[in-house]
C-alpha cells in the first residue's frame, strides 16, 4: 500500500494534534479511576472500555499521520487494554506503572511530533510493557474480574424513541433522549430495533424510581412501559450489544474546537475597537463645546452604551479563551506518584479550585512552571518517612496545588508541608555558585532571588514529565513574561510555599492612568494593591533609598521622576501606588493619578526598544503613545537592596 | 446529489474521509460519531452509502453492520468499512456481516474515493426512510 500523499497529512496535523491532547486527557482521567483498584477489587468496565477505545483511536489517528512510533506504543496499549478488558490479566502495580509510564511516552512522542523534536525511542517501554503483562497474567487467579454495569434497581422501564427527519430538525435525536434519560435513571442498555411498520426504533432499559419524569418526557416520539421482572430476551436480538460506557454519552455535539489564533485575532479586533471607542471619547470631548447641550448629551449616552457594550464584547471573547486550570492539575498526581515511587517517598497530593479557569495561553505556559514546582516539593520538599516520623510528622507528606482568582488576577499555589527551606545552607550554596547577594540572613524575596538565579538550579533536576529541563530562573521568567509575579514562604521543618500570582488575560486590562511632570504612564490595576496620598516631607532617605510608613511598617518607594530621568518639580504631597503585600511591598510615587481606562496591551518585541520598568504600551486615544509601567520589574529592581535597607529601619 | 454517512468517533479520520472524497460530484456528507448516530442517520436518511467505522462507543460497527442487514428497507445501502483492524479473521467477520467492501487504516485517499466510486455506481437504489420513521 503506498503512502498518503503528504499534502493531505499535512492539512490534517492540528486537527491530529488537538485530538491526541484530548484522547491523552481522558486516558489520564481513567488511569487515575483504575489506581484504587490495582491488584484487586472490581475494575469498573466502563473505564477499562473507555480506555481501550482511546488507545484504539490514537493508533488509527496516529497511523493516518505516519506517526509510526505513536501508532506501535498506542496499539501496544490497546492490546495490554484489551487483556485487561477480556480478564486475561489482573491489574498489577507494576501493569499499572507501565500503562501510565506508556501514556507519558505516548504523550512525548505526540509532542515531539509537534515541535518537530527526535522522537523518543519506544522499544524499552514496549518491553517493560509486554514483561508487566506477562507477569499479570500469571497473577489471573488472584483477579476477581470486571465488574458488570451495577446493581439492579427495583424499577426498570424500556423507554422507545422513534427518530424521525422532523424530531431531528427540532434536536430531538437518540442522543439528547439518552442525556435526559440518563438525568432520569440509569441507563442499562439501548439498543436498535425494527418497529411494526419497518422502521427504527431505539429501545432503552432504563432504572428509575418512578416513572413520574419518563411521564413527562413521553411524546415527541418517546413511549414507555414497565419492564417484565425478568428481561432475559425482552428487548429484542440485540440485547448482545448492550451495555457500554453508556453513561458516557458524547458531549461532543455541544463543543466547538477553535484554532487559538482565530481567537487571538478576535481579541485584536477587539482591542482595535477599544481604541477607536477611546478615540471617540475624546473626539466628543473636543465637541462639546459647539453642540447643543441635549444634541450633545444624548451622543454621549450612545458612547456610554458602546462602552457597555465594548466591555461584554471584550469578556464574551475573554470567556471563550477560558479553560479550567484542572488541565494542569489533571497531569500532577502522575507526576508526584511517579517521583514519589522513585526517591520512596509517601505524597498525597490535594487539588483546590480545579474549576477555576484561566486563559488558555496562560495554562500552556505556566504548564512547565507548575511540574517544576511540584517536582521540586516531592524531591526536595518532601521528606523520606524516616525523616517525617523523626521530625514528629505523618510519614505521607502532603503537596497542595490551589487555583483562585481575585479581581483580575489568578493565583497559583504549591504547598508543600516538607522540611522547608534553610536560608543560610542556601546563602552559602549561592555564594559558593558566585551568586550576587546581600549579606547577612536572606529575606524570602532575597531567598526567591537566590535560588532562581541561573546556575543555581543543578542539571539533575531534568523534567522527567517534560522532557524539557526547567529550572527556578525559568519558572520565574515565565512569571514575569505573564505579567505576574512569584512569591515563597518557607519555614524549615515546616514546608514552603510558592504562588505565582498571574493577570487573568493579557491583551486588555484595566489600568490606572498616572502622570509624573508632564508624562503619562499606564499602570496595570491587578498589580497595585492600594493607592494612598503620602507627605513627602516625611518620607526618609536610607542610603540611596527613600522609605515611607505605611500601615506600620516601612515601605521603600521608587520615583518614576528619578527612574526615567523626567523633569517634575518637587510636590509637598505625591499619590503612591502600593504594590504587594508584606515584606514584598514598594510604593510607586506620582504626581497624580487621573483616572481608570480599559487600555490595550501593545508589548514592545524589539529589544533594542527594551526597557527596564516599562512592560508595553498602549495608546488612550487621542492618538499619543503611553508607556505601561511593568510593575513587577520596578519592584525586583528594589530587591538586592531591600534587606539592608530594612535593617536599617 | 446523493449522501454519504460517514461514521467514525474520530472527528480526525471523519475530516480525513471527507477530504479524500471532495472530489466527487454532487455528494454530500452527513456524520456519526456513535453507533446509535449512525442508525438514526440512516432513519431519517434518505443515505446513499454508509462509510463504517468498527470500534465506536455505544454500538460495536459490526453490530451496526449487521442490523442495516437485518432491515429489509436498508439491506442494499452499500457499506463500506473502514478499520485499524487488518487481520484476516476480522476482515472474514466483516464480509460475512455484509459489508460492500472492507479498507484499512491509514488508507491511501484515491484508493478510497475510487471504492466509493465504484459501490456508488453499483447501488441500484437509494435509502429513504422507513415509513414509519415518519411519524
Amino acid at each position: 500500500m503506498s503512502e498518503p500523499p503528504i499534502d493531505l497529512v499535512a492539512s490534517f496535523m492540528d486537527d491530529y494534534f488537538a485530538e491526541s491532547e484530548e484522547h491523552l486527557a481522558s486516558v489520564r482521567r481513567s488511569l487515575l479511576v483504575l489506581e484504587p483498584y490495582i491488584d484487586g477489587g472490581d475494575l469498573p468496565s466502563s473505564t477499562v472500555e473507555e480506555l481501550f477505545r482511546s488507545f484504539h483511536s490514537l493508533k488509527g489517528i496516529s497511523a493516518m499521520v505516519e506517526l509510526r512510533a505513536a501508532e506501535r506504543l498506542a496499539h501496544e496499549m490497546e492490546t495490554c487494554l484489551g487483556a485487561i478488558r477480556d480478564r486475561r490479566v489482573v491489574l498489577t502495580s507494576p501493569a499499572y506503572d507501565a500503562l501510565v509510564e506508556g501514556t507519558n511516552l505516548l504523550d512525548h512522542v505526540v509532542a515531539a511530533r509537534r515541535t518537530g523534536d527526535a522522537i523518543p525511542a519506544i522499544e524499552q517501554q514496549i518491553a517493560r510493557m509486554s514483561s508487566a503483562f506477562a507477569a499479570a497474567a500469571a497473577d489471573l487467579r488472584l483477579a476477581s474480574g470486571v465488574k458488570a454495569a451495577g446493581a439492579r434497581p427495583e424499577t426498570r422501564w424500556k423507554v422507545t424513541f422513534t427518530p424521525s427527519p422532523e424530531l431531528v430538525a427540532r434536536g430531538v435525536k437518540v442522543d439528547t433522549v439518552r442525556s435526559r434519560l440518563s438525568d432520569i435513571g440509569r441507563i442499562e442498555s439501548v439498543s436498535p430495533s425494527v418497529t411494526a411498520g419497518g422502521g427504527i426504533a431505539f429501545d432503552f432499559v432504563v432504572a428509575a424510581p418512578d416513572d413520574k419524569a419518563l411521564r413527562a418526557l413521553s411524546g415527541d416520539g418517546i413511549v414507555f412501559e414497565l419492564m417484565p421482572a425478568d428481561p432475559a430476551g425482552s428487548i429484542g436480538d440485540m440485547s448482545a450489544l448492550a451495555p457500554r460506557a453508556i453513561d458516557a454519552a458524547p458531549v461532543e455535539a455541544n463543543f466547538v474546537r477553535v484554532d487559538l489564533s482565530r481567537l487571538d485575532d478576535l481579541m485584536r479586533l477587539v482591542g482595535d475597537l477599544v481604541v477607536s471607542r477611546a478615540r471617540l471619547e475624546a473626539g466628543l470631548l473636543r465637541v462639546e463645546r459647539f453642540l447643543p447641550s441635549a444634541e450633545w448629551r444624548r451622543l454621549q449616552q450612545e458612547a456610554e452604551s458602546i462602552e457597555r457594550q465594548l466591555r461584554d464584547l471584550r469578556e464574551g471573547v475573554m470567556r471563550v479563551r477560558l479553560v479550567p486550570v484542572a488541565k494542569i492539575f489533571r497531569r500532577m498526581p502522575f507526576v508526584v506518584r511517579d517521583l514519589a515511587r522513585d526517591s520512596d517517598k509517601r505524597v498525597q497530593l490535594e487539588t483546590f479550585g480545579q474549576a477555576t479557569e484561566i486563559d488558555k495561553f496562560l495554562i500552556e505556559r505556566m504548564m512547565d512552571p507548575i511540574l517544576h514546582l511540584v517536582r521540586n516539593a516531592v524531591s526536595h520538599g518532601i521528606e523520606t518517612p524516616e525523616e517525617r516520623a523523626a521530625a514528629g510528622k505523618r510519614p505521607e507528606g502532603t503537596i497542595r496545588l490551589t487555583a483562585s482568582t481575585i479581581g483580575e488576577s489568578v493565583t497559583l499555589e504549591i504547598t508543600d508541608d516538607g522540611r522547608g527551606m534553610d536560608a543560610a545552607a542556601i546563602a552559602r550554596r549561592g555564594r559558593a555558585a558566585g551568586i550576587d547577594m546581600p549579606p547577612g540572613e536572606l529575606d524570602p524575596r532575597a531567598l526567591l532571588d537566590v535560588i532562581c538565579a541561573p546556575g543555581f538550579s543543578t542539571r539533575d533536576e531534568a523534567d522527567r514529565v517534560s522532557g524539557r529541563g526547567v529550572g527556578m530562573s525559568v519558572v520565574r521568567e515565565t512569571v514575569h513574561e505573564l505579567g505576574g509575579t512569584l512569591h515563597v514562604d518557607t519555614a524549615v521543618g515546616r514546608g514552603t510555599t510558592f504562588r505565582a500570582v498571574l493577570p487573568l488575560t493579557l491583551a486588555i486590562t484595566d489600568a490606572l492612568i498616572v502622570h509624573v511632570g508632564d508624562r503619562t504612564f499606564a499602570v496595570p490595576q491587578s498589580a497595585v494593591r492600594e493607592v494612598a496620598e503620602v507627605d513627602t516631607q516625611a518620607l526618609r532617605a536610607i542610603e540611596n533609598n527613600e522609605l515611607m510608613t505605611h500601615r506600620g511598617a516601612a515601605v521603600p518607594v521608587i520615583r518614576l521622576s528619578q527612574l526615567f530621568a523626567l523633569n517634575a518639580a518637587p510636590l509637598s504631597r505625591m499619590h503612591v501606588l502600593v504594590i504587594g503585600t508584606g515584606q514584598a511591598a514598594v510604593g510607586i510615587l506620582v504626581d497624580r493619578i487621573s483616572g481608570q481606562r480599559e487600555i490595550v496591551v501593545k508589548t514592545l518585541r524589539d529589544p533594542l526598544v527594551k526597557v527596564a520598568g516599562v512592560s508595553g504600551a498602549t495608546e488612550l486615544g487621542d492618538g499619543r503613545l503611553v508607556l505601561i509601567l511593568d510593575v513587577g520589574g520596578l519592584t525586583r529592581s528594589l530587591r538586592h537592596r531591600g534587606p539592608r535597607i530594612r535593617e536599617a529601619v | 446529489m446523493h449522501t454519504i454517512l460517514i461514521v467514525d468517533d474520530s472527528p480526525t479520520i471523519r475530516r480525513m474521509v471527507r477530504g479524500s472524497l471532495a472530489t466527487l460530484p454532487d455528494t454530500t456528507f452527513v456524520e456519526a460519531v456513535s453507533g446509535l448516530q449512525a442508525i438514526e442517520a440512516l432513519a431519517v436518511g434518505p443515505v446513499r452509502m454508509v462509510i463504517l467505522d468498527l470500534n465506536m462507543p455505544d454500538m460495536h460497527g459490526l453490530d451496526v453492520l449487521r442490523f442495516v442487514r437485518s432491515h429489509s428497507h436498508y439491506r442494499d445501502v452499500p457499506v463500506l468499512v473502514l478499520t485499524t483492524r487488518g487481520d484476516a479473521a476480522s476482515r472474514d467477520a466483516v464480509m460475512q456481516a455484509g459489508a460492500s467492501s472492507y479498507m484499512t487504516k491509514p488508507f491511501v485517499p484515491a484508493a478510497l474515493a475510487s471504492a466509493v466510486s465504484d459501490l456508488l455506481a453499483a447501488a441500484r437504489t437509494p435509502s429513504t426512510p422507513a415509513p414509519s420513521s415518519r411519524t
